[in-house]
């Protein structure tokens, strides 16, 4: 019997740096955190912050320049060419863009059985009856998906497949990277719904990458923002969104559209959005974030803070919140 | 209501496209009226018609497919459809303007900024009449319409090539091409959607100070409700080629009347966190056999019988309020 | 699910897709006037013999009282120095040319595409660089003069032509089929298939080059007109089909002697040349179109 506070993946230190001709690019620089089995963990950021790139590690994408992480005790420090079988089976990911996940040239059947073919040899030769269970897992009646192209189909129904593919080896852990970010609200409310009950159905450990802060409240049980490459605050779901530190936290917060006047008043109104994220070849000195920071002190230019935690399992990474003794 | 002639009139619009499977009957008779300094928005989801409309306006659909099977589409009282093809570029340059969600195909990668900015603002005033101005008066001109745009250092930014630019970037220098003097009506399809929230929130901002300044007219069109309602003053809903509801912005947020705009609003993920709905059942009709009667009947469930026969007509609930549904039949 | 209805189903789905392709491909009346003009090609060059005027015309054959006659009913194209008839001849020319063009290509595509996957889908830096700049040396030799010094080397003949086109072909698909890999391979699916856990060779022939299809079919429909031109274009100079053999490029060069005034006897394989490539690159641009991902 399993604890369910059980860390089922344990990040520490995680760097990856690509270098390109026009310098080091500082993707993923010194990230910790640590996913609890059954929890919803958010990553959430803009473009270039390299949340991504945490999830492309992780599922072996890419080997990590530096930094540890470990599923149970299973080290994920090489790529997918060096992992184990047993690995890949249990870590999965959902890409963001549907249009580019699937194989334009593979009908849907031939899509779903590939995970099939190679991890579950127990089905034997009966794979159209396991694609077609896959396929009413995910909502998607099999006699009218199994033999269509995925240009013939919708992008809600192209991330449904997908998400069938990604559980196609029966996994623990499923990173999500921006499942619904290409499609409409109405599609992405059907997809995070079969994602939820499905989680709970298959005791599932999410991975959950947005930008969209509105739908990671909706989401996710912790949420950690991100940016440039580092974690600027990890706190409770809930808490994040009423009592947001980190100043970035607070721009992000207040940069978004809402609908109601309810949700216009969570927004943080003393601040407003400045500037852009800079290049992650050229981060600049300090605290990253020190350029286009509101309440940029003296020092932020010159020292990079380190993660404090201000309330239990809410921690924030600025020097307007030191360490207690600093 | 105002009795002068609207800026922009689309009247019982209908396209359709030719392709393998058959005729994709998308537009089925859109109206929608802008006003002289009004801030419209169009909403709708991926594939129900709103860039097939704007396309309409600018006379770019793609040929041979496409065909306007119907309707009138008035700029100024003057029906662009039947205007002779050599008067439209005029009138691109000139008073009617547009950004789109990919600055980076609306930009020319072999010119510099400075370049494609000059060109538009030398073919902006040649439609004014203004002749003979030097070429450090235009890039002076071009690296103002810059600025305003809150682009910081305008002048080096003249200098550099679209694919330098961040995305930002490049859709301020699409937006300040579409800003020019001449502008009355700006369409802006999705411009933000590309963008980081921080940024669009800037952009947005920005290109609201503009317009209000100006006094340009705007058909902002976009899949979030969320922006509509910060930016606009009155939204259309587009549900599968027809609008099915119309009204002041606020008004539609506080008391959305058609079933589909009610759906659409539940299904948008809150601030404050209260789970999602379920989505709307169903999914877009197929356009090449769109439901009878009301396109949105199949998936609505206050569908009635006389929904699955006759399209409803607009119906009118007060206040400048329309909806395009049988339950308001007075 | 009962079994023939998924059969079925999926034989369906294959059938759509074909006609579908047909109904792009079909789109543009170019692309089926030149499929139509080649299909005629093709049958005439294969049934040469039988439906040929004069099909002994094509080989060591005289008749000087019928020598430099001009078109007429009876000799469509007229008739060469010797007597024989420029019609029949230009008919067989065709089949030499269409053989040099599908030798050629079934040589050359098969090594260029292997080499161009290998180079885009390794993460052997060494490896990707080594096969391309060797790619780029042999673009940088122009083909003609390659093709000249090897057929000058050996023997002028057509088996010679043909190896020595086929070496500078591969190239060119090593490097269409390197740019479309290396860009497939940043593809989520790809990355999907590797972390799904298959091996290097099914990703290559699976997952990559069905994806590459279109632009290789594509580009062996427009190649088919350059080989051609080029083959022509050698033994215009007399380094491919030998005399008496009709080629359609010797022909021309015969009869450029007799310009201007009896212009048939190099108007007439020039134009069947030109008709040839023609009709291929109509059927490039609708296979280009087949191909392309149509957005409304």
């Amino acid at each position: 019997m399993t604890v369910m506070n059980e860390d089922i993946l344990r990040v520490k230190g995680l760097v990856k740096h690509f270098f390109t001709r026009l310098g080091t690019v500082r993707a993923v620089d010194n990230v910790s955190f640590a996913i609890r089995r059954g929890e919803t963990f958010g990553l959430v950021g803009e473009s270039g912050s390299g949340k991504t790139t945490v999830a492309h590690t992780l599922v072996g994408i890419y080997k990590p320049t530096g930094g540890e992480a470990y599923f149970r005790d299973q080290s994920l420090g090489e790529d997918f060419s060096h992992r184990s079988k047993a690995l890949k089976k249990n870590i999965r990911i959902v890409f963001q863009d549907p249009g580019s996940s699937l194989n334009p040239r593979w009908s849907i059947k031939q899509i779903l059985e590939l995970p099939l073919r190679i991890h579950r040899t127990s089905y034997g030769k009966n794979h159209v009856e396991a694609v077609s269970e896959l396929l009413r897992m995910v909502e998607l009646p099999p006699e009218e998906y199994l033999y269509k192209y995925p240009q013939a189909i919708g992008g809600g129904e192209k991330q449904m497949v997908a998400i069938a593919r990604a559980l196609a080896t029966e996994p623990d852990f499923v990173a999500l990277d921006e499942p619904t970010s290409a499609l409409d609200v109405s599609i992405q409310a059907k997809i995070i719904k079969l994602l939820t009950r499905l989680q709970k159905k298959l005791d599932l450990t999410y991975l959950f990458i947005t930008h969209d802060l509105s739908l990671m409240r909706n989401m996710a049980n912790r949420v950690a923002i991100m940016y440039l490459g580092k974690i600027a605050e990890v706190a409770p779901t809930r808490e994040f969104f009423q009592k947001p530190l980190h100043p970035y936290t607070n721009m992000l917060l207040s940069s978004i559209p809402v609908t109601s006047d309810e949700e216009e008043k969570l927004k943080p109104k003393q601040i407003r959005s400045t500037g852009e994220i800079p290049s992650p070849v050229n981060i600049p000195p300090g605290c990253s974030f020190h350029l286009r920071c509101p309440r940029c002190m003296d020092i932020c230019s010159r020292l990079d803070p380190v993660m404090t935690e201000k309330e239990a399992g809410h921690w924030v990474r600025c020097h307007l919140y030191p360490a207690a003794g600093q | 209501m105002r009795t002068q002639v609207p800026l922009l009139e689309i009247k019982n619009l209908h396209v359709q496209f030719k392709v393998f499977e058959g005729v994709l009957k998308v537009l089925n008779g859109v109206n929608i009226v802008i006003r002289e300094k009004e801030k419209v928005g169009l909403v709708g989801e991926t594939g129900c018609g709103k860039t097939t409309t704007i396309k309409s306006v600018l006379r770019i659909l793609p040929s041979p497919q496409a065909k306007i099977t119907g309707g009138q589409i008035f700029y100024r009282g003057r029906d662009i459809l039947t205007m002779q093809p050599r008067e439209i570029p005029g009138l691109r340059r000139g008073e009617l303007s547009a950004i789109f969600q990919d600055p980076l195909a609306s930009l020319n990668p072999v010119f510099t900024v400075g370049q494609q900015l000059g060109d538009i603002l030398k073919h902006s005033m040649k439609h004014q009449g203004v002749k003979g101005i030097s070429k450090k008066e235009i890039r002076s001109k071009a690296a103002d319409l810059l600025r305003e745009t809150g682009m910081p250092d305008p002048e080096r930014i003249l200098k550099t090539y679209p694919v330098q630019l961040s995305g930002g970037m490049r859709q301020r220098v699409c937006i300040s091409e579409a800003l020019r003097a001449t502008v009355k009506l700006l369409l802006a399809d999705e411009p933000t959607t590309n963008l980081d929230v921080t940024i669009q929130d800037q952009i947005l901002r920005r290109l609201d100070d503009l317009v209000e300044e100006r006094g340009t007219s705007i058909l902002l069109i976009s899949h979030s409700l969320g922006i509509v309602r910060d930016l606009t003053e009155r939204v259309y809903i587009m549900y599968a080629g027809t609008i099915v509801e119309t009204t002041r912005t606020r008004r539609l947020f506080e008391n959305p009347l058609h079933p589909y705009t009610k759906a659409l609003l539940k299904t948008i993920p809150k601030l404050t966190g209260k789970g999602l709905s379920e989505g709307i059942r169903g999914r877009i009709p197929n356009y090449l056999n769109p439901p009878q009667g009301c396109r949105f009947h199949p998936r609505c469930d206050s569908a009635m019988n006389i929904c699955r026969k006759e399209n409803p007509p607009g119906f009118s609930a007060g206040n400048d309020h329309v909806a395009a549904c049988w339950l308001f039949r007075g | 699910m009962p079994k023939n209805e998924i059969a079925a189903s999926a034989f369906t789905a294959k059938r759509i897709n074909i006609s579908k392709g047909w109904y792009k491909f079909s789109r543009n009346p170019l692309s089926v006037l030149g499929l139509t003009v080649l299909i005629i090609i093709v049958l005439a060059a294969v049934l040469a013999p039988y439906i040929t005027p004069y099909p002994e015309h094509a080989g060591p054959y005289t008749n000087f009282r019928e020598s430099s006659l001009p078109p007429s009913l009876k000799h469509f194209f007229g008739t060469d120095t010797v007597g024989r008839d420029v019609f029949s001849r230009v008919i067989f020319g065709y089949r030499f040319s269409l053989l040099l063009a599908a030798v050629v290509i079934t040589l050359s595509v098969p090594p260029g595409i292997l080499l161009g996957l290998v180079a885009g889908y390794t993460r052997r830096k060494w490896l990707e660089v080594g096969i391309m700049r060797i790619t780029d040396i042999f673009l940088a030799v122009p083909p003609l003069v390659l093709a000249l010094a090897v057929t000058a080397m050996l023997s002028p003949k057509l088996l010679n032509q043909m190896m020595a086109i086929s070496l500078m072909w591969w190239p060119w698909y090593c490097r269409l089929v390197y740019s479309v890999t290396s860009s497939l391979r940043h593809e989520y699916f790809v990355h999907d298939a590797e972390l799904t856990g298959v091996g290097r060779g099914f990703i290559l022939t699976r997952a990559i080059l069905p994806n590459c299809v279109g632009p290789i079919l594509t580009k062996i429909t427009l190649d088919m007109g350059f080989v051609i031109i080029l083959g022509a274009s050698l033994s215009f100079i007399g380094l491919g089909v030998q005399p008496p053999k009709p080629g359609l490029g010797t022909m021309v060069a015969d009869g450029a002697k007799r310009l201007p005034a009896e212009w048939w006897m190099a108007v007439f394989p020039a134009l069947a040349i030109m008709l040839v490539i023609l009709s291929f690159n109509l059927i490039g641009d609708g296979l280009r179109d087949m191909f392309a991902v149509e957005e409304i």
